[in-house]
């Protein structure tokens, strides 16, 4: 799981070009749109796509991941759940 | 039909350190191509700083070629991965308008937002909207900008095209901001714009546009800049940067690669 | 100065020229099908095709095939050359033109890259020639008989509708005598897996205002209005095109804010403009794409700026499909119509209204009723919104 949640935040970091952003930046519990790390809709497209491109997990619209996509730790469980 | 000048700001005159500053929001900085960045920057400088962004009631921008490195991002994801698991943020970034709408998003400016793309006439064409916006009192403070970018592919393609034979490439962002009104800031005023059907040589150019012998003629000049669709907004921006250091008039021609040529005629402030 | 319009030209997925558009949508018959079959992609998913190849359309538009011109070019010359000779426009007047696209020659570079990926002396420079937008509208004037100013404008969906209005700003300023002002796109694979990417193509038929609605389908086509200043026109126009506005929502760069600022902004000031109050609106033709976003934001800035009293609305997307930068030309065009001969067009596969809002669209097709004013209006990405109000 930790092991997870540290490659994920990698994954966010490159492909959603958070670039003055480090892994240790990151808190896995807090939110990551809106006040949290301040993520948007677009973003939420990029992470349905590292599911996909990295997990092979599909999420075919961005109001079935709200809830998943709460938080890096949300993120890893679901993770955890579905990859295949 | 006039408007005055208050202020132009060439993309060179801006150290890439400052981008920060003059993008603070990271989040909104961080998918930004290097064009997007550059032109954003220049405008931001232009009204100086964010916070001016919401006093205009126009933003104007012009592009001959648009944003290239965030197309052809997408159009190479797109055949190389056979149109599977594409990236979104190159597509919606390679949108013509997305400098005037990120402009107008810094500044939560909800005021009038158009996009010119007409080839080497985007940016005169930016300045007549902004000439008869002036002139029926639509608007007072506008914000009007000329951007082009160069990419690999496209200067391989104008060298295969023999483009570069003759001319150098080129590529840059200039943002002019324009006031119905006189005030103390302005620099110059721009007094007429015509789009003549057929070439004209100097001599032609200074009988027709010249209101004296004193007028300065900068005869295609924007090819100091190299070729790209809206190097014409340089040339206007030097001379704006003449009529400041004290010459009484400067009409400017433009005539880029076969087009019919653009004119447009800047005084000082009388 | 008024401007009044006096002529119109469509193309869509419902066929060339108004009169097959009319007839199209008289009977209820959509022009989405599902899925292309010109266009060179491997995405099964619903569109809004002119069934026929860039060859027939050459052939059609009377242009030898070996001057191999954009789908988008082609499209064009065919919806302004419709809308001059309506317009019965005089050659020795300054006619002017005023087109947008969002798309530009994409569909011939598209092949191009395919090549000059491979290798970069590959690939036929012919098809990059048109790549940008202003050569579509070059390759438009020449065709058309355009003799004076001419520019283009792109800003996204938007496109259209603010080619209208700046033609209407030349107009006004005696710029020229005519303007032909509208849009053209043509179906391409950058934006239909650009859509794709964002997730808002919908698999099915689109069903915009409708509560299960799950995006839009992409068209093509291309819709121009003639205008002119009432001083110098035949009385017999279609209407007058007496407002409009340009707005910024400013809220996100693609998606539009809940309660719909820059959709309200516009169409407000357009009605503040043509000196008309909300409740003197006919119809509207919306934007209506079918996507959760838009139709939501739509619907939340009908009811700020109509109250109870929300005029007949529909979208006519169902029809065509979004057409992007041709769709506020397009639903122009028909608005235009309907003011002039009292059209209501129906918005296809509505079933439920959305729960939060409780509109009904206008679902039949008639003729004969009495509209006096008719809202057009065009959002965008970028924030841009646009709306045209035209008269009797």
């Amino acid at each position: 799981m930790e092991q997870l949640i540290g490659e994920l935040k990698e994954h966010l970091i490159e492909e959603l070009n958070l670039e003055e952003i480090t892994p240790e930046d990151i808190d896995s519990e807090a939110p990551l749109f809106r006040d949290g790390l301040g993520l948007d809709s677009i973003d939420a497209l990029e992470i349905i796509l590292i599911l996909e491109k990295y997990y092979g997990i599909k999420l075919s619209n961005s109001a079935e991941a709200k809830p998943i996509f709460y938080s890096v730790k949300t993120l890893a469980e679901y993770i955890m759940k579905n990859r295949k | 039909m006039k408007c005055y000048i208050d202020s132009v700001v060439v993309d060179s005159r801006i150290p890439a350190d400052d981008i920060r500053e003059l993008i603070p929001d990271a989040l909104l900085r961080r998918r930004m191509s290097r064009l997007l960045r550059t032109a954003v920057a220049t405008a931001v400088s232009c009204v100086g700083g964010v916070e001016n962004i919401a006093s205009l009631d126009a933003i104007i921008t012009a592009t001959g070629w648009g944003c290239l490195t965030d197309s052809e991002r997408f159009l190479r994801n797109m055949i190389s991965e056979d149109e599977q698991l594409l990236n979104p943020t190159p597509f919606i970034q390679s949108t013509f308008n997305t400098v005037g709408g990120i402009i107008a998003l810094m500044g939560k400016n909800h005021c009038y937002n158009m996009t010119y793309v007409n080839r080497s006439h985007s940016f005169e064409d930016a300045l007549l909207d902004s000439m008869i916006r002036v002139a029926d009192g639509s608007s007072r403070n506008l914000l009007v900008g000329a951007f082009d970018e160069q990419t690999q592919s496209q200067y391989r393609i104008m060298e295969r095209m023999g483009v570069f034979r003759s001319q150098s490439p080129g590529e840059g962002s200039v943002f002019v901001s324009i006031l119905s009104e006189k005030s103390q800031s302005s620099l110059a005023q721009l007094v007429r714009l015509d789009f003549p059907g057929n070439s004209l040589n100097e001599t032609e150019v200074l009988e027709r546009y010249a209101s004296s012998s004193a007028s300065l003629l900068l005869f295609n000049s924007y090819r100091d800049k190299g070729l790209f669709p809206t190097a014409s907004a340089h040339s206007f921006a030097r001379a704006v940067e003449l009529i400041r250091c004290g010459e009484s008039e400067v009409v400017v021609y433009n005539e880029y690669l076969g087009a019919t040529p653009a004119v447009s005629v800047v005084q000082c402030v009388g | 100065m008024g401007v009044v319009v006096t002529g119109v030209g469509i193309v869509s997925a419902l066929g060339v020229g108004v009169q097959s558009n009319i007839v199209s949508m008289r009977e209820g018959r959509s022009g989405i099908s599902a899925h292309p079959s010109i266009l060179k992609t491997g995405n099964i998913l619903p569109v809004g095709e002119l069934r026929m190849t860039n060859d027939e359309l050459h052939r059609l538009a009377d242009i030898p095939v070996h001057k191999h011109l954009s789908r988008t070019a082609l499209l064009g010359i065919i919806a302004a050359r419709e809308a001059l000779a309506d317009a019965k426009a005089e050659p020795s007047k300054r006619i002017g033109l005023v087109s947008s696209t969002s798309v530009g020659g994409m569909d011939l570079t598209e092949g191009f890259f395919r090549e000059f990926m491979k290798d970069d002396s590959a690939g036929r420079l012919r098809d990059v020639r048109m790549h940008d937008c202003g050569a579509i509208t070059s390759a438009m004037a020449h065709y058309c008989g355009i003799n004076a100013y001419t520019t283009t404008i792109s800003t996204a969906c938007s496109s259209a509708a603010n080619a209208v209005m700046f033609g209407a700003k030349l107009i006004e300023h005696d710029v020229v005598d005519y303007v032909v002002a509208g849009g053209s796109d043509a179906l391409s694979a950058f934006t239909l897996n650009g859509f794709k990417s964002l997730m808002i193509l919908d698999r099915q038929a689109c069903r915009p205002f409708d509560r299960s609605r799950a995006g839009l389908n992409l068209g093509e086509g291309a819709g121009y209005l003639v205008l002119q200043g009432d001083k110098n026109s035949a009385p017999n126009y279609y209407c007058r095109l007496a407002g409009y506005a340009n707005r910024n929502d400013a809220h996100h760069q693609t998606a539009t804010s809940a309660e719909g600022e820059g959709a309200f902004l516009a169409m407000a000031e357009a009605l503040k403009l043509a000196n008309l109050s909300p409740r003197e609106v006919s119809y509207i033709n919306a934007h209506g794409t079918g996507t959760q976003n838009n139709d939501s934001a739509e619907s939340a800035a009908f009811i700020r700026l109509f109250g109870e009293n929300i005029p007949a609305f529909s979208s006519t997307k169902g029809f065509t499909g979004h057409t992007l930068a041709a769709a506020g030309g397009i639903e122009a065009a028909y608005s235009v119509l309907s003011v002039a001969k009292g059209f209501l067009y129906p918005n296809l596969n509505f079933s439920h209204p959305i729960e939060e809002f409780g509109l009904i669209p206008n679902s039949e097709f008639s003729e004969g009723n009495n509209i006096d004013c008719v809202l057009s209006n065009s959002f965008g990405f970028g924030g841009n919104c646009s709306s045209l109000v035209f008269v009797r």
